[in-house]
Order: structure tokens, then C-alpha cells, then sequence
């Protein structure tokens, strides 16, 4: 079955966790908690990430909380609830961008730290920082992506998650940058919204293919579920003229650029940001805090941002790019503490 | 033209062939075999789910855990093919029988307990979902064995392979309810309970059937769900619960119990189909999707009723 | 609806509104309401949740338990108001989602005094709901499928509105409310959150309404029977329109009060979200969902129910993935409870007359 797969996997992730690992001697009686925006298969590395930070970092427990559903309610009532139970440190993944802030100032009033991991909290925000893939440019890179693809010219359509969630209105906003960037050689054809859905962008996506499959010379997709449906509707229809461009590592996606129907994906990296992050939320629980000059990236989201890394799976690195991936969390780990933090 | 207007489902049936002819003018593509194809392909699961919901509504009570139980019957037959290996056939009908299952315990606990359906299915939803979640962590399913996913995508022409189950289902449904003793005796425990109850009418059984019919047809919506997709998604059904109630009531279902109509719970999910699979052809802007679609429903049942008023229906 | 299955007599709702007599808890146990029953109930659990987890009884916990199930209660008071004349409302979230977002755009864009702000904010929830009430009257179509409709259309005209663009910038004072606390904190009780306050004031309101008031009393005959009411010279038509006006400014306070919490507006919080959690209070506290019986006690403490249980098990860490089907399980065994309880006083009673 699929989880255990990746189970295994992430076995290799953990023995090269633990090779990089100078500080596993280092203990903490610190809990801490990863808590995603709720039941979503990208998290599903978290829980491994908790496990190995555990163990190579000597932290008391890291435990991967989620919450029931993709509600902000159920994701405040778990943290509080974490807080309760005395937790030391959070990791989370904001569900709501905005919503979230006025529970983590809470927390940071009873000195329990935040960071935000695989997406970022709005500033203002009390998050002590956000480490994750930036929204902006993996939709800005991926559409380059595609255009290359497509040979520098043609139709795209932009297939969107959420509407209400306020990341699609800058994915929206960096697709239509890039393509404007073309000069007109490139055109958007449509932008279609809530496709991060099984159902309803199975349907979506199928009924756009109907209507113009002819016209249109590529696809960004730019939420999990839409890349999943989009990589199947394309399967199904059989078409690899049409170039498609992902999101994230689905094995539905990765099967479709082994067999050629899709050209590509963004790689995230949840299972670093995950790891990384319950290393960042114990030190930060012990004691230390962001330095004022460290080097953060600014984006419209945050001022405290920190890229985990984001590259284009293609059919050329299909086999490796975990293992680039794992080396980048290794590098980012490795200088993280002397660059980000000061510790007493 | 009296007559065929003095039917209850006429004015959505109109509703349905004026949009189909704008649309075939405004956007060629409408009429396309593929297009086509992805339209039926959309309904199947709608129309079971809907179904799955009338059910209930003809015995005078709720589901609300249409979805939850459709989300669980998809994750537990994808698990059964995939972690467990089990052929597709079997796998699907232990799948069923589940949902079948789950639907005897609403009923049951509905009956026993006395507590109205409403807050019953309302907790066994949260139940069902949680079982749900436990079993997948939200991972799901994908590796289905190839000819349960080829029936997902297959079509002869425009008409997708899919379209047999729901289309059967239809069938069986209309019977039961016209012919089966069974079904008519839901109805009647629908319009009124207590005459029913004196006529030698089990209500308790009534129920309990309708819990189990519901959980069936909500079981087959699962399934069918899977092989549309491809793989067994843990949130399945997430989004069921409005289609399941919107379709059958816009089809001239009553709230109030005893009355349902196939004919028209099947032209209201062809409809609302037609109006999102138009929302996608004419290129509406994405934020602009909702509103149409909560304007157009609202023409279509106001001109249903105006209809009812001019042939002096009510 | 469920008329068939509730044949077995049991006390009425409505009992919950009379004065109650001194009673000790046994007495209180067997004899008392729906409302009396699901009381007790909580405090069980509350006793076995604070034993259990000593993290349950801590200020933060309370406090947060508290601040949430104000704006829970209050929606559902915004479908206990539509219920009580039998009808119902879809679009109570759809409602709350453009009232977040109107009184973001008045606050932060605009710059309106906090005071006016609210009054704007709760005017355009009634002007909805209002909406709402003379399209069902109007056109006759079901309440159901026209609130269903609606809330299509209102979120849909939000999305439009806004693009769901966040707004978080509201006036420092509006935040420093949803945060603050009435009365002194006694030992690790905190005090009470200033947002449960208002929600217990909006419930008087509504308990003298529906208690002390004729327009409260032709609610629930429309409710119990139209038909009758008309007769009785009740004018129905315009007591629908009233109920859904009161029901759209009830989902706008409730708006209000979660905007105040969270410190910002954004569109994602309520919508769908708001649906089932605005039947679930009023239906277990007694409010009928076929009309004519309502239980403003009832559905605060229906409210209280849902959250002790999923506050309980979050802090006894039961479950992670499976809490759902806990949650679950632990609401139908509350209600079990309690329905055992109230049969039991029925056949005790028929045993003595």
C-alpha cells in the first residue's frame, strides 16, 4: 500500500537525517507540535519529519497533530488545546492566512513559540518566521516552466485552487506576470477558479478540455488536487500535445510524466520544512530568537521568509529528486542556527 | 401543450432544452461527442447522491450523512483493492454492502432511539468521516486495478460506461416506488405516519428500509465516485450534502415527506450539470461562477412555480 | 417531520422557560426538561473532562472554549429564529461571510466609528435576510430552496465584491474587544469573555421575545400551524419576512463577534462552515425542527455540548485522526442520555397518574 511505500521512502530520509545530524546529542524536555491546516496528503511527510527531529535532535516528543477538518475553528481549538497540554513550540501550517494570527499572538503572550511551515501567515503576524515554498514564484517559475514547454509561444489556462483562500488571488497574480512577460506570444485563456477539489475540478477540467482542448497549449496547475486531476484528464483524454505543469510530488503526477503527459511539477519540500521546523520551534522554545539582521526574504506575505527549497520535477530528474531535495534540507539545517537565530 | 405543462418536472425540463439550445449557439463546442461525454460523466455520481438523499426525503426524514458515508465506502472498497489486494468485484461489494450497513445503523439508531434522523445522521457523519480519516490519514488510495478505472473513463461514443449504474439504478428505483409494496409503504409513511401506522403500515421497518436504501445508493455514489477518479480519495462526499438536497427538492420533492419524483430529481441534476458545465464553456469569470449559479437555480424554480400557478396546481 | 417516531410522550420544550422550583439533583435529573436533562449531562462531562485532563480547566482552555461557542451560539440562535416558523435558513454562513466582510470594508476602508460600523453591519444582515423572507413570500417557493439559492448568490456577490482579498487592518479597539474579559478572574477561573456576555444579551433578547411578547407568540403559531394562524388573523407573510430579517442580523452579530476575535476579516471563516454547527445547537436543545417550538436555553446549551466534547477530546489528545468518529459517538451518547432520561420520567409519570 501506498503509505507504507512511503514509509520506506523516508526510512532512507531518516539514516541520511541522522548522518547529517552535528546536534543529536543535543536533548530538550521540550513538546512540540506540527499541526498542518488539516487532512491534506502533502503533509503526510510531517509525520516522519516529527520522528526523525525527535530522535536526531534529542527533542522530548514532536508530535504531527491534525486537525479534523480544513477549518480555521478546528485548527485554533487544537492549538489551544496543545497550549493547554502544555506544549512548548509550534510549527503549523496556516489553513487561513489571516485567521490564524490573532490565536498565535495568544500563544507567543504565553510564551509558546510559532513558525509557520509550507505556507505563510499574513504580516502582521506573530509568527517568528515562515519557511516554505513561496507561492508567488513557484506559480511565476512553474508558468516560465511551461512556457519554455510549450516552446515560447501558444494559450495557456491557469487552473486555480480556492477562491476564497488569498494565495490564489497571488497565484493568479504571478501567472498573468509571466505570461505578460512574453510580449503577447503568450496568451491567457482562461483562469479557472476552485479546481482543488476531486469532484468538482474532475469536472471542471474535463468540460474545459471538451470546449477547447484544441486551443489551449498548456496548463499551470496551481493546487494539489487540480495538478492530480488535470495529470488524469489528460491520461484519459490521451493527449500529450497539450503541456501541463504541477504542483507538488502526487504519484499520479509523477506517473504522468513518466509516461509523457505531463511536463513537469513544482517540488515542494514538505518533509524538510517539517524537519526543519521542529528543530527551529525547540530552539526557539529554549530560549533563543530570530536575529534582527538575518537574512529573511521578503514577499507580499511576510518579511520573515525563508525558501525550502522548490524545484521543477521533470522526466530528466524523476529518480533523483528527492535525494536533491534531502540534500538541500541538509544544507538548509546544517547553517540554519548560526544564520537565523541567536541562541544565549 | 396543457398537458405536458400540467407536469410537474415540465418546467425544468424547458429550463434544461432553452439553455442547451443558447449554449449550442453561444458555444460550439457544447455539442461536441467529448463534451457531451464530460456532462453525462458529471451527473452519474450527482444522481445517485441525489437519489440517495429523495429517498429519505419520500419517508419524511434526512441523511445528512450522504457524503460522509459515500467518503467512507470509497476509501474502504480503494483500501480493499489496494492495500488488501482483493479483486474488484468483491471488493465493491463488500464496499455496498458497508454503506448498506452504515445506513441500517442511521435507521436503526433513528427507530430505536427515537431521537429525530436529522441529529442521528448528523452524528454518524461525523462518526463515518472520522473512520474515514483514521483509515487513510488523508493519503489515498491509487493503485485500483485497471479495468475498475478503464469503466471509470471508458465511454461507446458520447455516452461514458459509467452512465449504466445510474441509469439501472433509475430504473429500479422508479419500480420500487410505483410497484414494490415496500416502497409504497415508505410513501405512505411519508405523506402521514399515524394513517399509515393504522392501515397495518410498519413505520419503524419503513425507516429503516429507507436508511438502507439510502446508504446504498449513497454506497454505489462512492464507488462510482472511485472509478471516475481513478483513485479512492479520502474527501469524497465532502461536498454532497447541498446537490443531495438542492436536486430532489428543485425536482418537486416535498420536505414535508410523501411526495418525491424521479423524472424530476433526474432533470435537476441534468440542469445544475448544465449550468456548470456552461459556467466552464462561456468562460465566466471565476468569481462570477457562484452568483450565476445561485441565480439560475433560483429562475429555474421560480419559473417551475409560476407554471404550477398557471395550470392551477396550487 | 419525525412526528412517527416521536410517539412517546416526553415533557414538553417549552416547560424549560417556566420558572423553575428549587429541585436537588435527582429530583432535577428525573423530573426536569430537555433543557434540565442536557444540563446535567454537561456538567458530568465537564467534571470528568477537568479530571481527566488537567489542562481542560486551564484559563487558556476555558477562555478560548468560551470565545468560540459564543459565536457558535449565536448562529445558532440565527437558525432557531427561521425554525420556529417551520421554515429554514441556508445561507445563515453566506449571510456571515458578507457581513465579515462589510464590516472589514467599513472599518478599514472607510474609516466609520466602531459604532456605526456594527449598526451598518447588522442593517445589511437584515436587509438580506429580508431578502430572503419576501422572495420566499413572494414567489411561495420553499424556504429551503430559496435560502439554498441565496446563499449561492450572497457569497457569490461577496466573491465578486471583494476577491477575497483579506482585510487586517481593522481599528486596534475592535481586536482588544473579541479579546477582552467582563469581571474579575477568581482563582484559575478566568473571567468572562466580553464576546460570551454579548451572546448570553442576544439570548435574553431573544427570550423575552419569544416568552413576553405577542410578536414572539404568532412566530411560533405560524410555526405550529400556518393555516390556524392565518385564521386566527396572525399575518403570516409578514411574521416569514420578520423572522429572516432577524435571522440575517442574528448571522451578522455572529459575524461581528468572530470578526472581533480573530482581529481581521476575511471571507473563508464562516460560509459552509456555519450550516451544520447553526441546526446542530437549536435541534438537541429542543427546538423543533417542524416549527412552533423553540429553546433559547436549549440551544445555548446545545452549543455548550458540542464544544465540551471537542474541546475534551482534543485535550485528552484522544484519537488525532479518528477524533471525528469520536466526537461522533460521544454527541450520540449525550442525546441517548438524555432521550432515556426523558422516557423514563414519561413512564414514571404515567406510572403515577
Amino acid at each position: 500500500m501506498q503509505v507504507t511505500r512511503m514509509r520506506g521512502a523516508l526510512a532512507v530520509g531518516l539514516a541520511l537525517g541522522v548522518a547529517l545530524s552535528p546536534l543529536a546529542a543535543l536533548a530538550s524536555d521540550n513538546k512540540i507540535a506540527l499541526v498542518p491546516g488539516g487532512p491534506h496528503p502533502y503533509f503526510a511527510p510531517w509525520e516522519q519529519a516529527a520522528a526523525d527531529a525527535q530522535k536526531d535532535f534529542g527533542i522530548a516528543a514532536v508530535e504531527y497533530k491534525v486537525p479534523a477538518e480544513w477549518k480555521l475553528e478546528l485548527q485554533t481549538e487544537l492549538f489551544e488545546s496543545l497550549a493547554a497540554q502544555g506544549y512548548a513550540g509550534i510549527g503549523y501550517f496556516p489553513g487561513d492566512a489571516v485567521g490564524v494570527n490573532s490565536t498565535i499572538a495568544e500563544l507567543k503572550a504565553s510564551d509558546i513559540p510559532a513558525v509557520a511551515l509550507g505556507g505563510c501567515a499574513l504580516d502582521p503576524t506573530d509568527t517568528a518566521f515562515c519557511m516554505a515554498t513561496d507561492v508567488y514564484a513557484s506559480a511565476y517559475l512553474g508558468t516560465k516552466a511551461l512556457i519554455e514547454a510549450m516552446g515560447g509561444k501558444g494559450a495557456v489556462v491557469h487552473l486555480a485552487g480556492l477562491l476564497v483562500d488569498p494565495n490564489t488571488t497571488l497565484r493568479v497574480q504571478a501567472v498573468e506576470k509571466a505570461v505578460a512577460e512574453t510580449n503577447g506570444a503568450v496568451t491567457l485563456l482562461q483562469t479557472l477558479g476552485d479546481t482543488d477539489n476531486q469532484e468538482q475540478g474532475d469536472q471542471k477540467i474535463n468540460a474545459l478540455l471538451a470546449a477547447q482542448k484544441d486551443q489551449i497549449g498548456g496548463m499551470i496547475a496551481t493546487g494539489y488536487i487540480s495538478s492530480v486531476v488535470a495529470a488524469t484528464a489528460l491520461k484519459n483524454l490521451g493527449d500529450k500535445k497539450i503541456k501541463l505543469i504541477g504542483i507538488d510530488d502526487d504519484k499520479i503526477v509523477l506517473d504522468g510524466i513518466k509516461d509523457g503527459f505531463v511536463a513537469g511539477t513544482m517540488a515542494q519540500n514538505p518533509y524538510g520544512q517539517g524537519y526543519i521546523g521542529a528543530y527551529a520551534v525547540d530552539l526557539l522554545a529554549e530560549g533563543c530568537t530570530v536575529k534582527a539582521d538575518a537574512p529573511f526574504i521578503t514577499t507580499p506575505q511576510t518579511a520573515r521568509f525563508i525558501d525550502s527549497g522548490t524545484l521543477l520535477i521533470n522526466a530528466a530528474n524523476l529518480e533523483s529528486y528527492k535525494d536533491d531535495l534531502k540534500k538541500l534540507t541538509g544544507e538548509l539545517q546544517a547553517s540554519f542556527k548560526d544564520k537565523f537565530l541567536s541562541c544565549p | 401543450m396543457g398537458a405536458f405543462f400540467r407536469l410537474q418536472w415540465s418546467g425544468i425540463l424547458v429550463g434544461i432544452i432553452a439553455g442547451g439550445i443558447a449554449l449550442a449557439l453561444s458555444a460550439p463546442a457544447f455539442l461536441s461527442e467529448f463534451n457531451l461525454f464530460v456532462l453525462l460523466r458529471s451527473i452519474c455520481v450527482s444522481l445517485l447522491v441525489a437519489y440517495a438523499q429523495m429517498v429519505m426525503l419520500g419517508v419524511g426524514q434526512m441523511n445528512l450523512s450522504v457524503g460522509a458515508l459515500g467518503g467512507l465506502v470509497a476509501v474502504v472498497t480503494g483500501g480493499l483493492m489496494d492495500a488488501l489486494g482483493v479483486p474488484t468485484l468483491p471488493a465493491i461489494m463488500i464496499g455496498v454492502a458497508a454503506g448498506g450497513a452504515a445506513g441500517f445503523v442511521n435507521g436503526w439508531l433513528t427507530v430505536r432511539t427515537g431521537i429525530n434522523g436529522f441529529i442521528v445522521t448528523l452524528a454518524t457523519a461525523s462518526a463515518f468521516a472520522g473512520i474515514n480519516l483514521g483509515i487513510t490519514k488523508a493519503v489515498p488510495f491509487y493503485n485500483l486495478p485497471a479495468d475498475f478505472v478503464a469503466f471509470g473513463n471508458g465511454r461507446v461514443g458520447l455516452f461514458p460506461l459509467l452512465l449504466i449504474v445510474p441509469l439501472l439504478v433509475t430504473v429500479v428505483l422508479a419500480l420500487f416506488f410505483a410497484r414494490a409494496v415496500p416502497g409504497r409503504h415508505m410513501l405512505a409513511v411519508g405523506g402521514n405516519a399515524p394513517a399509515a401506522q393504522l392501515s397495518g403500515v410498519s413505520v419503524p421497518r419503513a425507516i429503516i428500509s429507507a436508511h438502507v436504501l439510502s446508504g446504498l445508493l449513497a454506497a454505489v455514489a462512492g464507488v462510482l465516485a472511485v472509478a471516475q477518479l481513478g483513485s479512492a480519495q479520502p474527501t469524497i462526499g465532502s461536498d454532497w450534502l447541498l446537490i443531495s438536497f438542492a436536486a430532489p427538492i428543485i425536482g418537486g420533492a416535498s420536505l414535508a415527506g410523501g411526495a418525491i419524483s424521479i423524472v424530476g430529481t433526474l432533470l435537476a441534476v441534468v440542469l445544475i450539470g448544465l449550468i456548470q458545465n456552461a459556467m466552464v464553456l462561456v468562460k465566466v469569470d471565476p468569481y462570477w461562477v457562484q452568483f450565476l449559479l445561485g441565480a439560475l437555480i433560483l429562475a429555474a424554480v421560480w419559473f417551475n412555480r409560476y407554471r404550477a400557478i398557471k395550470v392551477g396546481e396550487i | 417531520m419525525t412526528s412517527a417516531l416521536d410517539a412517546e410522550p416526553r415533557p414538553s420544550s417549552a416547560s424549560a422557560m417556566d420558572p423553575a422550583p428549587r429541585r436537588t439533583l435527582t429530583s432535577l435529573l428525573l423530573r426536569g426538561s430537555t433543557q434540565a436533562g442536557l444540563f446535567v449531562i454537561l456538567v458530568v462531562l465537564w467534571v470528568v473532562f477537568a479530571n481527566l485532563a488537567p489542562g481542560f480547566l486551564s484559563k487558556f482552555n476555558l477562555n478560548s472554549l468560551l470565545r468560540s461557542v459564543a459565536v457558535d451560539i449565536v448562529v445558532g440562535f440565527a437558525q432557531m429564529v427561521v425554525l420556529a416558523t417551520g421554515g429554514m435558513n441556508l445561507s445563515v454562513g453566506a449571510i456571515g461571510v458578507c457581513a465579515v466582510m462589510f464590516s472589514g470594508y467599513l472599518m478599514q476602508v472607510l474609516g466609520l466609528p466602531i459604532p456605526v460600523a456594527i449598526a451598518g453591519t447588522l442593517a445589511l444582515g437584515a436587509l438580506l435576510g429580508w431578502l430572503n423572507g419576501f422572495a420566499i413570500v413572494k414567489t411561495g417557493v420553499n424556504s429551503f430552496v430559496v435560502t439554498l439559492a441565496s446563499a449561492s448568490l450572497f457569497s457569490g456577490g461577496m466573491l465578486i465584491l471583494t476577491k477575497a482579498v483579506p482585510l487586517n487592518g481593522l481599528p486596534a479597539e475592535f481586536g482588544a474587544f473579541g479579546k477582552s474579559a467582563v469581571g474579575p478572574a477568581i482563582g484559575s477561573m478566568p473571567a468572562i469573555p466580553s464576546l460570551a456576555v454579548v451572546a448570553l444579551a442576544i439570548g435574553l433578547g431573544l427570550y423575552v421575545l419569544f416568552k413576553h411578547s405577542t410578536l414572539g407568540r404568532q412566530i411560533l403559531a405560524v410555526g405550529a400551524n400556518a393555516r390556524a394562524a392565518e385564521m386566527s388573523g396572525i399575518p403570516v407573510d409578514r411574521t416569514i419576512v420578520f423572522v429572516h430579517a432577524l435571522s440575517g442580523a442574528l448571522a451578522a452579530a455572529a459575524a461581528l463577534m468572530l470578526t472581533a476575535r480573530l482581529a481581521a476579516a476575511m471571507p473563508a471563516v464562516a460560509g459552509d462552515d456555519w450550516l451544520l454547527p447553526s441546526f446542530l445547537a437549536p435541534v438537541i436543545g429542543g427546538t423543533a425542527l417542524s416549527g412552533g417550538i423553540v429553546s433559547v436555553v436549549g440551544t445555548i446549551l446545545g452549543a455548550l455540548l458540542v464544544s465540551t466534547i471537542r474541546s475534551g477530546l482534543l485535550v485528552l489528545e484522544i484519537g488525532n485522526f479518528w477524533l471525528p468518529l469520536f466526537l461522533g459517538a460521544f454527541l450520540l451518547a449525550a442525546i441517548l442520555v438524555e432521550r432515556g432520561r426523558a422516557a423514563y420520567v414519561a413512564r414514571e409519570q404515567a406510572r403515577r397518574a
